[in-house]
C-alpha cells in the first residue's frame, strides 16, 4: 500500500486570546509532536478522551488550522509549501464529516444545495440538470430517496442528516475523509447503519479515513489501524488486532478495560484509573500519563518516553511497555 | 413477595390539548424493589427520561400524568403538590446528566450539599459540616476537608457528578434516580462514577433507577432491565436473561447492532429505519415498521406484556405466538 498522508512531528499550541481581564491562561499544547502515515484506502482511527487533541489533529491534517511546526505531506506534496490556490485545489481531495453535519449550515437551504456545495465550489456541478442528477445519485448512494433533495434540513432525523453529511463529503470524490465523531450523537440502532454505510462507501470508492472517536467499540468496526492519544501525544499505534488483543501501553489497556461491555457475564477485572486527565495547560513532566499510571516510576517523571517500535507495525511510548493480553474478554460472539 | 419500593402502574404522559393529546409515555408499568438496581433503557424519544421525571413530578407544566406511581405504598401522583418537596431529596434522590447546569456556580459545593440537608433535617451546624464531609468521602472525593470550600467551576466533569451524587444522597434516600449520569463523561471517568454508584448502593442499600441509552452501562451495573421504545415498555427482564435470551425483536436488534470490543463481525447488524417521532404512531405496535417479525395484527393492536419466564415479560405478538406454539 502506498502512503496518502504523512505527518511528521506536528505540533500546535493555542494561546489564551480571550479579552477577559485578569491573568492570561498558559498556552495549551493541543498536539505535541505527532507523526504517522495514512495509507491509501486505509481507515486510521484516532482515539482518546476529551482534550487529548484528536479533533485538533484532524483539523491540522485538513489544513483548516496551521501547525506551529511539523510537516504534512499529502499525496507526496508538502502542504506548508503550497500557495493558497494550490491548497484550494487540494481541498477537493480531502473532505470532512462532522458530528453534527448541519451545525454550521443554513436551515433555509435545500438538501440539494447542501450536498452540491463542494461541487459548486470546485466547478464540478455542470448544468442545472446535471447537478440535480448528481445529487440524486449521491442520495441513492447514501441510502436516501432522491426525492428528498428539495427538502430542508429540519425535516430529517439525526441518522438521515449524517447520511446527507456523508453524501456532501463524497460528492467531490475525495481521496481522504476526516470523520470527527461521526456517530457519537446518534442512537445505537442508527449508529450501526452509519458505520456500515461508511464502510461500504470506502470499499467501493477506495478513499482513506482518519476516523476520530472516543468509542473504542465503534472504532474496532471501522479501523484498520488505531492511534491512541493522551494529552496531545500518541502513546500507542498499531493494527486493530494488535491494539485490541494485547495493548502494550498501560493507558490503552485502561481505556479498553474501562469501556462498558454489553455482556453482564463479564463484569470482572476492570481497571479503574484514578484521578482526572491533567489540564493540557499543565502537562506532567516526562511521560504525560505517569500521574495516573499504575506502572509509573521515578524515570517516568524525568524522561519522556519516545515512540519506539515494539513489534512490526506497532509503536508505543512507554518505558515499561509490555503486552497486556485482554484475558477476560474472550473473542467469542 | 414483598411489596416493591417503587411500583409504576399504567403511567401515561400527555402533552397538548385533551381532545388531541400527544402521548409520550403509554401505560408504563414496572417496579423497583428495595435495594435493587434497575436500568431503564431506550433510545432518544423512548420516553425514559419523561418516565423518570414523572416519579418526582418534575415534568414540564404542560404535561398531564395519569396512572399510579406507588412509592412505599403511597401514590405520588395523588399527593398534593406541596407534599412533593418532602419526597424529593429525602425519599428519592436524583442525579442528572449535566451536573454543571444543576449546580450553583457561585456557591461552594459544601454549602450546596448543606442546603440539601437543611431542607429536610435539623441538626447543629458542626454536625452538618461533618455530614457534608462524610458525604464527600462517600462519593470518593479526594481530600474532602479542603474541597468542601471549592466552587463547582474548580471541578472536572467527573468530580461534579460526584458532588451531584453527594447532594442526592444527603438525606439517605431509599431510591436514587440517575438520568444518564455518565453520558457526558470520558470512558475512564465513567468507570469511576459507575463504581461510585455501586459502592453507594452497597453501603447504604439504596435502590437505583438508572436511565441510559448505553447497553454496556446497564450490563455492568444493573440487576434488572426495562427496555422502552417510542413511549412503551417493550421488555422487562433480569439482566442475564435480557442479554442472553431477549424476546422482543427490538431488544434483539438493539443487542445485535451494538459494536463491542470483542466481536469479529465484518458488518454490524442494523435495524432498518428510524425511531418514529413521538405521537406519530397512535395504533398498534410502535416498532412494527422496523420489525422483521411483524404480523397483520401488529398494525391494529398494541401487544400486551406477556410473561416469558420468571421475571421476564415482553410485549410482542410474534413472541407471544411462539410462546404458545
Amino acid at each position: 500500500m502506498s502512503v496518502l498522508v504523512k505527518i511528521e512531528n506536528l505540533t500546535k499550541t493555542f494561546a489564551d486570546t480571550s479579552m477577559s481581564l485578569g491573568p492570561k491562561r498558559p498556552p495549551v499544547r493541543a498536539v505535541d509532536g505527532v507523526s504517522f502515515e495514512v495509507m491509501k484506502g486505509e481507515a486510521l482511527a484516532v482515539v482518546g478522551e476529551s482534550g487529548c487533541g484528536k479533533s485538533t489533529l484532524g483539523r491540522l491534517l485538513l489544513h483548516l488550522i496551521q501547525p506551529d511546526s511539523g510537516k504534512i505531506d499529502f499525496e507526496g506534496e508538502d502542504l506548508n509549501a503550497m500557495g493558497s490556490e494550490q491548497i484550494r485545489r487540494m481541498r477537493q481531495r480531502m473532505q470532512m464529516v462532522f458530528q453534527d453535519p448541519f451545525g454550521s449550515l443554513s436551515p433555509r437551504r435545500t438538501i440539494a444545495d447542501i450536498i452540491a456545495e463542494p461541487m459548486d465550489a470546485f466547478g464540478l456541478s455542470g448544468t442545472r440538470k446535471e447537478r440535480r442528477e448528481k445529487v440524486a445519485e449521491l442520495l441513492r448512494q447514501v441510502g436516501l430517496p432522491p426525492a428528498y433533495m428539495d427538502r430542508k434540513p429540519r425535516q430529517f432525523s439525526g441518522g438521515q442528516r449524517q447520511r446527507i453529511g456523508i453524501a456532501r463529503a463524497i460528492s467531490v470524490d475525495p481521496a481522504f475523509i476526516v470523520a470527527d465523531e461521526p456517530v457519537s450523537a446518534l442512537d445505537v440502532s442508527i449508529q450501526a447503519q452509519i458505520i456500515n454505510l461508511m464502510q461500504d462507501l470506502q470499499e467501493s470508492k477506495g478513499f482513506s479515513y482518519l476516523f476520530i472517536a472516543h468509542d473504542l467499540a465503534v472504532v474496532r468496526h471501522i479501523a484498520d489501524r488505531v492511534a491512541v492519544m493522551y494529552l496531545g501525544r500518541i502513546v500507542e499505534l498499531g493494527t486493530k488486532e494488535q491494539i485490541y488483543s494485547a495493548p502494550h501501553h498501560p493507558y490503552t489497556e485502561a481505556l479498553l478495560s474501562a469501556a462498558p461491555h454489553p455482556d453482564p457475564s463479564r463484569r470482572t477485572g476492570r481497571i479503574i484509573l484514578e484521578g482526572d486527565v491533567p489540564s493540557p495547560t499543565n502537562v506532567p513532566s516526562g511521560c504525560a500519563f505517569r500521574t495516573r499510571c499504575p506502572l509509573a516510576q521515578d524515570r517516568c517523571a524525568k524522561e519522556r518516553p519516545a515512540l519506539r517500535e515494539v513489534e512490526p507495525g506497532r509503536v508505543t511510548a512507554c518505558h515499561f511497555a509490555m503486552p497486556h493480553p485482554i484475558a477476560n474478554r474472550s473473542t467469542a460472539a | 413477595m414483598t411489596e416493591p419500593l417503587l411500583d409504576i402502574r399504567n403511567l401515561c404522559v400527555d402533552f397538548g390539548p385533551a381532545s388531541k393529546p400527544l402521548r409520550v409515555a403509554h401505560n408504563i408499568s414496572f417496579t423497583v424493589g428495595a435495594g435493587e438496581t434497575v436500568g431503564l433503557v431506550g433510545e432518544s424519544g423512548s420516553g425514559k427520561s419523561m418516565t423518570a421525571l414523572s416519579v418526582l413530578r418534575l415534568v414540564p407544566e404542560a404535561a398531564r400524568l395519569s396512572g399510579e406511581i406507588l412509592y412505599g405504598g403511597r401514590d405520588l401522583l395523588a399527593l398534593p403538590k406541596r407534599d412533593m418537596p418532602e419526597v424529593r431529596g429525602k425519599e428519592i434522590g436524583m442525579v442528572f446528566q449535566e451536573p454543571m447546569s444543576s449546580l450553583n456556580p457561585v456557591m461552594t459545593i459544601g454549602a450546596q450539599i448543606e442546603e440539601a440537608i437543611l431542607l429536610h433535617e435539623r441538626m447543629p451546624a458542626a454536625e452538618r459540616r461533618k455530614r457534608v464531609i462524610d458525604l464527600l468521602r462517600l462519593v470518593g472525593m479526594p481530600d474532602p476537608e479542603a474541597r468542601v470550600n471549592a466552587y463547582p467551576g474548580q471541578f472536572s466533569g467527573g468530580m461534579r457528578q460526584r458532588v451531584m451524587a453527594a447532594i442526592a444522597m444527603a438525606c439517605n434516600p431509599r431510591l436514587l434516580i440517575a438520568d444518564e449520569p455518565t453520558t457526558a463523561l470520558d470512558v475512564t471517568i465513567q468507570a469511576q462514577v459507575l463504581a461510585m454508584m455501586l459502592d453507594i448502593r452497597d453501603r447504604l442499600n439504596s435502590a437505583i433507577l438508572l436511565i441510559t441509552h448505553d447497553l454496556g452501562v446497564v450490563a455492568e451495573v444493573c440487576e434488572r432491565i426495562v427496555v422502552m421504545y417510542a413511549g412503551h415498555v417493550v421488555e422487562d427482564a433480569d439482566v442475564h436473561t435480557l442479554f442472553s435470551r431477549p424476546r422482543h425483536p427490538y431488544t434483539q436488534g438493539l443487542l445485535q447492532s451494538v459494536p463491542t470490543l470483542t466481536d469479529t463481525r465484518k458488518r454490524l447488524y442494523q435495524i432498518p429505519g428510524s425511531v418514529p417521532p413521538a405521537g406519530t404512531i397512535t395504533q398498534g405496535c410502535p416498532f412494527r415498521a422496523r420489525c422483521p417479525k411483524r404480523l397483520d395484527r401488529c398494525a391494529v393492536e398494541m401487544p400486551p406484556m406477556v410473561t416469558q419466564g420468571p421475571s421476564h415479560r415482553a410485549a410482542c405478538w410474534a413472541t407471544a405466538m411462539e410462546a404458545v406454539a
